[in-house]
């Protein structure tokens, strides 16, 4: 079955000069959040941004998928912590996205946490999506 | 160019099924600690975020300042745009589930553009939207514009 998520954002004015708005996500979960270039592209001053917003998608479906990768080899987690850091360069895209977890996985070793971890990273859905990203780098270990 | 750099981070507890996760801005700050769940993201949204609805504010974020910034070059600065961005998850034969579509719908009040130059100026940033480009990979990804 389909799942479809909608967010709307309103925009005012100039690129650089103008200001945004995310609007309020419909489940209710976050939002409205201010966007603008500057704080996109300089110093974020409290505000997100695209980047960021893939930052926190990645992350989110790269742990959710390595859970369900551990649960599958009878190894569940107790617990993972991941970071996504996305770099955008103007004028040339986005070029690198890391991945780094850190995991609790009651009876598996390095190795095999480091190989559930390179199918989550190839496998989950926003990882396929974002296919296109030059450099996708993953560091994965027990914490 | 600079590069910019922005992170976030997640924290898993559990098995995928029971488990559940927090989603912190790292960078901004801007949100922290969203729950999200495997149930809430494939069913009923219960006031929780998910990966795709955080793809479609990227997307639909990206592509409305790269719209602002395609109707600035061609001379007429919107005055208000409203862009809404939906993202589909579906489980497609042999590969799982994917993100297969996201559907870009904008609308807006631009003084002295005509309704041809405003879709010429949204595809235009359909091609500069650094996600529009990425997305792609699993994707189909339309736009429609319409001035208010």
């Amino acid at each position: 079955m389909a799942t479809e998520r909608t967010m709307t954002t309103t925009w005012h004015g100039t690129l650089l000069e103008g200001a945004g708005t995310i609007h309020e996500a419909p489940s209710g979960a976050f939002g409205p959040l201010d966007v603008s270039w500057p704080s996109r592209a300089e110093a974020p001053d409290g505000r997100t941004s695209p980047e960021e917003l893939i930052a926190a998608a990645h992350s989110a479906c790269f742990s959710m998928a390595l859970s369900a990768g551990l649960a599958r080899g009878g190894t569940p987690a107790e617990r993972l912590d991941t970071t996504a850091t996305v770099t955008f360069v103007p004028g040339e895209g986005i070029t690198k996205v890391a991945l780094a977890v850190r995991g609790s996985v009651p009876g598996l070793d390095a190795e095999a946490f480091l190989a559930a971890a390179e199918g989550a990273k190839t496998g989950c859905p926003v990882s396929k999506a974002l296919a296109g990203v030059p450099e996708i780098t993953l560091d994965a270990a027990l914490a | 160019m600079p590069r910019i750099v922005r992170g976030a981070e997640v924290s898993w507890e559990g098995n995928v099924a029971r488990g559940t996760g927090g989603i912190t801005a790292a960078s901004s700050g801007a949100f922290v600690g969203l729950e999200y769940t495997a149930a809430t993201r494939i069913g009923v949204r219960a006031g929780k975020t998910s990966p795709e609805e955080l793809l479609a504010a990227a997307h639909g974020g990206c592509f409305t300042m790269s719209l602002a910034s395609e109707l600035s070059k061609a001379g007429t600065p919107p005055g208000r745009l409203d862009v809404r961005c939906v993202v589909t998850m579906d489980e497609v034969a042999d590969k799982g589930h994917q993100i297969v579509h996201s559907e870009i719908e904008a609308h807006g009040t631009v003084p002295g553009c005509d309704e041809a130059s405003f879709a010429q100026a949204a595809e235009a940033a359909d091609a500069t939207c650094p996600f529009s480009a990425l997305i792609r990979a699993s994707a189909t990804v339309t736009v429609s514009a319409t001035l208010s």
